[in-house]
Order: C-alpha cells, then sequence, then structure tokens
C-alpha cells in the first residue's frame, strides 16, 4: 500500500521529509462522486463490491476507509490501470461524497516509457559514432566500393505486359546514400513522443472512466 | 466438457473452443455493414497488391510502406472498435499501451540487436563464408509469382519453427509468455519474448534474389493477411479466403485455454501449410490464455524463459544427483 496510505486528512508521503504534492500527480488519482446521502456507508461499499471484488483483489479497512490491492488486474478488469487504492465516504451538511485516492503503476511505467525510448535513441548514436570511428570501418568502406557492379535487373514479359515499373540501376543510387550509421536513432525519438502523447490520453481518460465507473455501481447500474 | 473430435484428437474438453465454420458467430447489422465486413478483407489485399505493382520507383520504397502500415493500424483499431468479434476483447488504455511498448521494442532495441544476430546477419555470413552466389533465377519470375513464393517459403519456415516451439521444451519456454494473452487485439503479434520475436523472425526466404519490388508485394500480402491473425473484428470471412489463408478464426483457436485446441493453426499467413501438415482446426474461441487466463505483465514477460530455464535445469540436476528421488514439480510444455 505504498501508493495509497497516509490517513484522510494527511496525505502520504513517498519519504519521510520529502513531500511531493505535485509530482505524485502523475501516477495519482484523487477525487470524489456524490452519493445518495440516504445510502449508508455498509449500502455504498456493497454496491462498489462487484468493481472490487474481483480475482486476486485483496480488500482491507483502513480506518473507514476501504482499501484494495489488485496485484496482478485481469485485461478486462474495470480498475486494472489502478492497481491500488482507498475508497472512503465524507459527509458534508446533508450530502455526501465518496472519495478515491487511487495509485496507478501503468500511468507511471507510462510516463518513464520516453525516457527508455530516447535512450535507446542516445545508444544508436553512440553505437554509430563508435562503430564508424573504429579502423574496420575504414576496411569495410573500402571493400564496399570494391564490390562487383550489380546487374540491371530485367521485369517478366508479363510484368512488362501489364505495365509494372521497370526496376532501377542499382549501381546509380550509390552516390545519393551517404553513410549515416547502421542504426537510425529516429525511431527512439518518434516513440518517445508518441508515448508522451499515449501518457497524456491515459491520465485524462482513466480518471474520467473510474469516475464514472464509480458513479454507476453506486447508482446500481452494470459496470460499463 | 465433451469436446469435439477433430481427426484423431479431441479439441475443447479443458475450455471452450467453437469447431466448424457452421457453428462461428456471424456480422450482426444491415446490409452495408454486412457487404463491408464481407468483402473488406479480400477488397485491401487487391488494393495494396494493385498499389505496390504499379507504384513509380520513387514510391515503391521501404518508408513508404512504413507509413502505409502506420495509416492501416488506425484503420484496424477503428474497425475493432465499430466491430468487436468480442466485447471481452476489447482494447483499454492499459493493453494499448502495454500492446504499444512491446511493438515500440521491437523498432529500436531488438532491430539494433537483430542487425548483428539476425538471420540478415546470418544469411550474409553463409554467403560469405561459401561465396555462393543467390539464386538469381528467381529474379526472372513474374512479380506475383516472385511474392507468393517469398510469402509462403518465409511461413514455411515460420509454421515449422513455432510447431517446434510447441513441441522442444527450450523453445516452447520462449514462446511461452505470447500465450499468456488472454484476447487479441492488431499490436498482440509484438507481445512476447525478445528471444521467441528474434527466433521466428528467422527466415530463408533471404537466400533467394528477389526484386526489391517483389519483396515489397510480399509485404504486403503479409500486411492484408497475416494482420488479421491477432484482430478484435467480427468478419463474413469468404469460404476461398479462410481456405487457404489464416484468419482470426484460426488464431483465436490456438490461443484457446484448451491444450489440444493450441496445438493447431501454426502459420502466419498461410494456413494452407496446416492443412497440408494436418494441424489445421476451423473453428474460433474466446476464452484465451494460459493458466486460467492469468495475465503476464512485461516484466516477467521478460525473465520467464530464463527464470523457467533456471528452475527446470537446477530441478533435473537436483533429480539426477539425488538418483531421481525428489520429483519437483515443472511448467509442462503446454504448447
Amino acid at each position: 500500500m505504498s501508493g495509497a496510505s497516509g490517513t484522510l486528512s494527511a496525505p502520504r508521503t513517498a519519504m519521510v521529509g520529502l513531500s511531493l504534492p505535485l509530482i505524485d500527480h502523475i501516477w495519482r488519482v484523487r477525487g470524489a462522486v456524490p452519493i445518495d446521502p440516504a445510502l449508508s456507508p455498509e449500502e455504498a461499499f456493497a454496491r462498489l463490491d462487484p468493481l472490487l471484488r474481483t480475482p486476486g483483489t485483496v480488500l482491507s479497512t483502513d480506518g473507514e476507509a476501504l482499501a484494495y490491492d489488485k496485484p496482478n488486474p485481469s485485461a478486462q478488469d474495470k480498475l486494472a490501470t489502478f492497481t491500488r487504492g482507498r475508497l472512503w465516504i465524507e459527509r458534508a451538511g446533508s450530502g455526501a461524497v465518496l472519495r478515491f485516492d487511487l495509485f496507478s503503476q501503468a500511468l507511471l511505467m507510462c510516463f518513464l516509457a520516453p525516457l527508455l525510448f530516447l535512450g535507446f535513441a542516445q545508444a544508436a548514436v553512440a553505437i554509430n559514432a563508435w562503430e564508424a570511428s573504429s579502423p574496420e570501418a575504414a576496411e569495410k568502406a573500402a571493400k564496399k566500393d570494391a564490390d562487383k557492379p550489380k546487374p540491371v535487373r530485367k521485369l517478366n514479359p508479363v510484368d512488362e505486359f501489364l505495365g509494372a515499373p521497370a526496376p532501377e540501376d542499382p549501381s546509380k543510387k550509390k552516390d545519393e546514400k551517404k553513410d549515416k550509421g547502421r542504426h537510425s536513432p529516429d525511431e527512439g525519438y518518434y516513440l518517445a513522443g508518441f508515448f508522451a502523447l499515449v501518457y497524456l490520453a491515459g491520465r485524462w481518460l482513466e480518471p474520467v472512466l473510474v469516475r464514472r465507473r464509480l458513479r454507476a455501481a453506486l447508482a446500481g447500474q452494470p459496470a460499463t | 466438457m465433451a469436446g469435439v473430435q477433430v481427426g484423431k484428437r479431441i479439441i475443447g474438453a479443458d475450455a471452450p473452443v467453437t469447431v466448424g465454420w457452421e457453428n462461428i458467430g456471424r456480422v450482426e447489422g444491415g446490409p452495408i455493414k454486412q457487404f463491408v465486413f464481407t468483402y473488406f478483407q479480400p477488397a485491401m489485399l487487391l488494393l495494396a497488391i494493385g498499389f505496390w505493382y504499379y507504384a513509380p520507383n520513387w514510391l515503391a520504397v521501404a518508408s513508404t510502406a512504413i507509413a502505409i502500415r502506420l495509416g492501416w493500424t488506425v484503420l484496424l483499431l477503428v474497425l475493432e472498435w465499430v466491430n468487436p468479434r468480442y466485447s471481452s476483447w476489447q482494447l483499454t488504455w492499459k493493453e494499448f499501451a502495454t500492446d504499444a511498448f512491446y511493438v515500440a521494442l521491437g523498432m529500436t532495441f531488438l532491430r539494433m540487436v537483430d542487425s548483428y544476430v539476425g538471420d540478415g546477419a546470418i544469411i550474409a555470413a553463409v554467403q560469405d563464408a561459401f561465396d555462393w552466389d543467390k539464386f538469381s533465377w528467381f529474379t526472372g519470375l513474374p512479380l506475383l509469382v516472385q511474392a507468393v513464393l517469398i510469402s509462403m517459403i518465409f511461413d514455411f519456415g515460420q509454421y515449422w519453427m513455432h510447431r517446434a516451439m510447441h513441441n522442444w521444451y527450450p523453445l516452447w519456454l520462449t514462446h511461452a509468455p505470447h500465450h499468456y494473452i488472454t484476447q487479441l487485439n492488431i499490436n498482440k503479434g509484438a507481445v512476447g519474448n525478445p528471444v521467441e520475436l528474434f527466433l521466428i523472425g528467422l527466415g530463408i526466404g533471404g537466400f533467394f534474389d528477389f526484386l526489391p519490388r517483389a519483396f515489397l508485394l510480399a509485404g504486403a500480402i503479409g500486411m492484408t493477411v497475416g494482420i488479421y491473425q491477432h484482430i478484435n473484428v467480427r468478419f463474413n470471412t469468404p469460404r476461398w479466403w479462410r481456405y487457404i489463408f489464416n484468419t482470426t478464426e484460426h488464431h483465436s483457436v490456438h490461443h484457446s485455454q484448451d491444450y489440444e485446441a493450441t496445438r493447431s493453426n501454426y502459420s502466419g499467413t498461410w494456413i494452407i501449410w496446416d492443412r497440408i501438415f494436418g494441424t489445421c482446426v476451423d473453428g474460433e474461441a474466446e476464452l484465451l490464455g494460459m493458466e486460467g487466463g492469468r495475465r503476464m505483465d512485461i516484466g516477467e514477460t521478460m525473465v520467464f524463459p530464463f527464470r523457467e530455464g533456471w528452475r527446470s535445469t537446477k530441478a533435473a540436476l537436483s533429480r539426477r544427483l539425488s538418483g531421481g528421488a525428489a520429483v519437483q514439480p515443472q511448467l509442462e510444455p503446454a504448447e
């Protein structure tokens, strides 16, 4: 429960003496959904039961809050993204809300994924530089130039009749191509950007869905 | 569960599997939807072949193929959303992000490693060592014949590698993580341990010399046929198509929780290989995975073959050293 411990009034701190008031928004989702004030806490939690009680989920009480832990949720588990969390009911005047504080390893990993792919891109650059500087590289380049010219291929008459474009002379292109090295870092850069977008989409979408599911469960509707 | 007899085997004794084309689900909806999801697959195959056959040389390059592949993936994701085969296979954000991670790993890290130890490097080394000329007669064949041969030869290699993975424990250890997927979506083909992805990528087609256009045409066949093995879309696949090509129905049988069912439909693109070698089961399944559908996370997928290999080796050694007395349970080479 490292991601969701602490008390109702005092939020959890990751390390003693270190407060993370903003940074934990990366992997934590907090919020509230209104509930029918006529509903007792027992009844409200009973309605949330189908959402929480899936195979492998460990439920426990933490003061007045209900804590859950899903070490390895199935793909279709409605709370698969949020593997740990706490839920409790707060009453204010005549109304009441269900508050939630959820932890998502998936969001955290997705947030960190761009770093991994930037790392791969940098590795590609470093390996290219290292290979270009090695004495073997010059030898190989010389060998490449000494290769016998490739013959110009011809299409089969059937393809000529059907109008397929003829193959190019393979020896022509050689001068245009610059030796940029064995690996391209571009994919790593693109994918770092891609995972940043996936993270933002997930950080927006998953809280919306969790709110919707909690609201539906509290209203007694089947989970969507 | 009683199961159904297919040849000498009982399919569906452990977990539900639908056997026989007459029993599988159909597209539900109006005539336009029926039409679209009946002819989508053949139409896209013809379109892809037509494009790569006639595209001018400046356009018929690998970067065009990558761009098309990207757009194609987005289109198929939309189809999964519009007409899913099973709602229990619906793509969630977490599943999408996880699948994308494996695809991304393949495009970066694995590609880098593959350039040193992959089939391209091996074939180059063999050819250098023996100074063989490539099979140059191959380039004189009509383009489509070359493309179909490249695709079928590559798939033939994949068929036997895949079948070996299901029958030889060390290879099975590398392939097992892929069988822990519990639903089919278009990027699920990339989910698995990197060692397996390297092994399955080994092909013998590289020994042949071919025209670049034929290779792009073969890629187009893979992209518009093989891609459907992992897709959550309900199609009314034409009979002739499912007779020669692999389909999502075939592949869902292969991924079923039923042990016997998983020992079928090994090919990637050409199910005809399974028909020839007696491993084809026509049907479909919804309940997929291993160990009752336990999801395997990315971390475990990466270490699984090594961890289980170490455990099995240790158990075997302790059995031998203690004279066969200590029998420890070990993971079965399930499929």
